[in-house]
């Protein structure tokens, strides 16, 4: 993701990319998956939607607690 | 008696997803002896800043059948089970409508509708619930999820609006399947074309080349099948199926 750890609507690869190297990812429930890629920061429980694209909580929690 | 219930903001991020909790009442009711109940369908409600969803802003909702004068019943029983298993730090709302066939839903439906697409305060959706007696209850926190559970029944009554949850979880991707060879998945009632919104014929090859979902369109679970270049129909994927936008279903 990038420095604000937002992706666009529809930045699949990267998504995908993101996930693959991230030790947070975790799968959300089934009917909440967009992404064709099951391992994808737009599958993932921590992510929040948002009008423009998906924001990750699990860094924004972190970020917070620092 | 038919009665809708619908439930809303129920989760944190590490909690049991709201659909998760659904599915749990409808088989609490089941197992009570209450039913046969619907499928559940996610309804989409509107992202927005000034909304504090958890992460997707989205309720759960299903209709199910029960003799008239069990009512409080179900809802004891519901309640008592979002009060147990709700998350810590959401915002549980709970709804349930006893349905009249001949009732007018005309302004439950345009709330569900508005939801949609405006941000609706508490006062907004316990007004609306008040003027056709539907029950409405908070289970912690602010109680917000009151609005997203009034406007999930209202958007189910509309009968076009819904992600079904848990729809073709276990179809093979990357296969071609008939339309006949669909309607045999329960969760499948209809295949349409997209474009025309009319019924694919029986032997129609529908290629599901990815994940895909049916949608409630006319009060029916429909999957929506679009015609690629080649000729070769397709199924369409999750985020074509979220970019319909509220206005394809009217």
């Amino acid at each position: 993701m990038s420095k604000e750890n937002h992706l666009n609507l529809d930045d699949w690869s990267q998504g995908h990319a993101t996930a693959l190297a991230c030790s947070q990812f975790k799968q959300d429930v089934e009917e909440e998956w967009v992404a064709e890629e099951l391992i994808s920061c737009y599958n993932c429980r921590y992510r929040r939607w948002t009008q423009t694209g998906i924001q990750c909580m699990k860094a924004a929690m972190e970020n917070t607690d620092h | 008696m038919k009665f809708y219930l619908c439930i809303d903001d129920t989760d944190n991020l590490d909690s049991i997803g709201t659909g998760t909790i659904a599915e749990q009442i409808l088989e609490r009711l089941i197992s009570n002896g209450f039913g046969p109940c619907s499928l559940v369908t996610r309804h989409q409600l509107y992202i927005h800043e000034d909304i504090p969803y958890t992460s997707h802003n989205s309720s759960m909702c299903f209709y199910s059948e029960a003799p008239e004068e069990s009512l409080s019943t179900i809802i004891d029983l519901a309640s008592h089970h979002l009060d147990t298993v709700a998350a810590e730090g959401s915002d549980p709302g709970l709804c349930v409508l006893k349905y009249n066939a001949s009732g007018d839903y005309s302004d439950l439906i345009a709330f569900g509708k508005a939801a949609k697409k405006t941000v609706l305060t508490k006062e907004d959706a316990i007004k609306c619930a008040h003027s056709h007696n539907i029950h409405l209850s908070e289970h912690g926190g602010s109680g917000q999820g009151i609005i997203g559970a009034l406007a999930g029944v209202g958007l189910r009554v509309f009968g076009n609006d819904g992600e079904i949850k848990g729809a073709l979880k276990h179809i093979e991707i990357n296969r071609d399947y008939t339309v006949t060879e669909l309607m045999e998945f329960p969760e499948v009632d209809q295949v349409l074309d997209l474009e025309t919104k009319e019924p694919l014929s029986k032997t129609t090859s529908i290629n599901m080349g990815s994940r895909s979902k049916t949608v409630m369109y006319q009060n029916q679970s429909v999957l929506f099948a679009i015609k690629a270049d080649n000729g070769q129909y397709e199924s369409l994927t999750k985020p074509k199926i979220r970019q319909l936008g509220e206005n394809f279903y009217e």
